[in-house]
């Protein structure tokens, strides 16, 4: 049976969120500026990713990458502020030639 | 007693129209003209606006209506009504893959009323299209057995009808038939698998309407009977109210799935199913229980039918009806999963607790990472998962594992997947990896691409 669903915390996906520390997946995903946000999957490979922030603070744009990937993000300069620096999730450990 | 309307015939309510137990109200159907129902025909030649038909046959010639292309009706239910999106939607869709008159049947005056009376009207409204389909017969050379009707709820049984009347209709597909009124009634009164050539049913509401408020039928009903996540809880529904009513489609479609969110997901999979038509794979099985846990994977000789649009494209064992199919969705759109079987040996310096996932790579496009266990790791044991990822690799050539016991680990303990077997689902193909040995907690570990496909038959 599903697991204790809540209404703030321990959110399953899909549910509205303000704050990613409310969600099961740890990561609140808002589509656009004005849209409302809600608890979605971290991003897989190749998916795009915002840079995982220590803090689970807001929402984001995109999800950070799951477990071992990394968000090879192109820095913008108002990049941290903002939450706008975005990138792709890479496997730090994938041999170059194979991941092309 | 007994009323009759012309080119309808008569109807009766005595038993076992009513005075039954399942049916303790008598309703008598109202008439067409009370119905009001409206045909809106969409074609190729006009896909975004319809073009209003009835059985006129001067009206159907002035129309976009071509005899050379197979015609399905699309019916909504209770309470309901038919310039609701979903139905134009899924004429939309269906144009997008296939030239078809597609008719959308709006009988909402004779639906937003008395769940009793609207019951009873939808023998009327069988009749009605019933007739006009014997038009497309005697004036447009169009057999029904190129008709296809579609219903949801109560226009499930309302297809029933229709095709109770008209012998050699092609296919019924009932999208959640509605429950109360119906089943445990005689065949004579709701959907069975006489009522069409081929009767395919999608089960999403299957709990008993009392007291669990399950709108649909837990009872298969036609040739081949579709039970998506067991058919009585769909993934998603079980978001929080503010969550369900505040739908990225707007209030209006929350307040719907705050009220039937299982109920409507019949006709959300159906949709769906028109263009992603892999992503439906219906795996034959006695009960959800020994479908979840692996014991119905996986589909026997490849040969599995695709629950929606294309299930008619399933081969029939001669005679077979009533047949059981399970299969699990997304938990919103796109539903379309694709059913795997991973099972990892793994090999290290010591037991942990902790979790290890996979993610599936194929050539394009590579799937989540997917928990294949959590707890302790034991060295040399084997763990496997079903897992339903959502999308189509295609041919998978190498698999990524990775684990992590949310613990620093001074002694880094090396651990690895010495062999993951991967097999698919729908056609049965193995892919067998063998790992590379060495790695830490968090680093990802490449499993080299396979030796061979199908070297080790499970």
């Amino acid at each position: 049976a599903p697991s204790e669903k809540g209404i703030i915390i321990n959110l399953d996906n899909g549910n509205l969120c303000v704050l990613s520390a409310q969600c099961k997946s740890s990561c609140c995903h808002r589509r656009s500026a004005t849209s409302l946000a809600r608890c979605a999957p971290k991003s897989a490979e190749t998916h795009k990713c915002s840079a995982k922030v220590r803090s689970l603070y807001g929402s984001y744009y995109f999800c950070p990458c799951e477990d071992g990937l990394k968000c090879d993000t192109d820095w913008s300069i108002g990049g941290s502020i903002t939450n706008t620096n975005f990138g792709v999730c890479v496997d730090p450990n994938a041999p170059k030639s194979s991941a092309a | 007693d007994e009323v009759c309307y012309e080119n309808m015939g008569c109807f009766t309510d005595d038993r076992p129209w009513a005075g039954t137990a399942e049916r303790p109200v008598a309703r008598l159907p109202w008439s067409p003209e009370r119905i009001a129902a409206r045909y809106l025909l969409y074609t190729p030649q006009n896909k975004e606006d319809f073009q209003q038909i009835s059985t006129d046959k001067d009206v159907i010639a002035s129309s976009n209506y071509n005899p050379s292309f197979k015609t399905r009706f699309i019916l909504h239910g209770f309470i309901d009504k038919g310039d609701e999106h979903w139905l134009s939607n899924m004429c939309k869709l269906m144009l997008s893959v296939e030239d078809v008159n597609c008719i959308c049947v709006d009988w909402k005056k004779g639906s937003q009323t008395l769940y009793t009376q609207a019951a009873s009207n939808i023998r009327v409204l069988g009749a009605e299209i019933a007739y006009m389909i014997s038009i497309f017969k005697d004036h447009f050379n169009q057999g029904p057995e190129n008709v296809h009707v579609i219903g949801h709820s109560l226009g499930a049984h309302c297809a029933a009808e229709v095709g109770r009347r008209t012998p050699g209709l092609s296919r019924i597909t009932a999208l959640d038939p509605a429950e109360p009124y119906f089943q445990g009634c005689p065949e004579l009164v709701r959907l069975d698998p006489s009522d069409a050539k081929f009767v395919d049913v999608i089960h999403s509401d299957a709990l008993p309407f009392l007291p669990y408020l399950g709108f649909g039928m837990s009872q298969a009903v036609g040739h081949i009977d579709f039970y998506p996540n067991g058919g009585d809880h769909m993934p998603g529904c079980d978001k929080n109210i503010i969550s369900t009513i505040v739908d990225l489609d707007g209030i209006w479609e929350g307040t719907r799935d705050f009220v039937a969110c299982n109920h409507l997901r019949s006709y959300k999979y159906y949709s769906d199913s028109i263009q992603n038509p892999e992503g439906f794979v219906g795996y034959p099985c006695n009960d959800n229980k020994m479908f979840q846990n692996g014991q119905c994977f996986p589909c026997p000789n490849s040969d599995c039918p695709l629950m929606g649009h294309y299930a008619d494209t399933f081969k029939l064992p001669s005679g077979g009806q009533k047949l059981k199919f399970f299969l699990n969705t997304g938990d919103a759109r796109p539903f379309d999963r694709y059913r795997y079987k991973v099972t990892v040996t793994i090999d290290g310096s010591r037991t942990v607790t902790g979790y290890m996932k996979v993610a599936l790579y194929g050539s394009q496009s590579n799937t989540r990472q997917y928990e294949v266990h959590s707890g302790f790791l034991k060295p040399g044991k084997t763990y496997d998962v079903f897992i339903d990822t959502d999308n189509d690799v295609g041919d998978i050539i190498y698999v990524k594992f990775i684990w992590n016991n949310n613990m620093i680990n001074p002694l880094l303990p090396k651990f690895g997947a010495t062999k993951i077997l991967v097999t698919r689902g729908h056609d049965r193909r193995d892919l067998v990896s063998r790992g590379s040995h060495v790695t830490s907690n968090v680093l990802k570990n490449i499993v080299l691409p396979p030796c061979s496909h199908s070297e080790a038959k499970s």
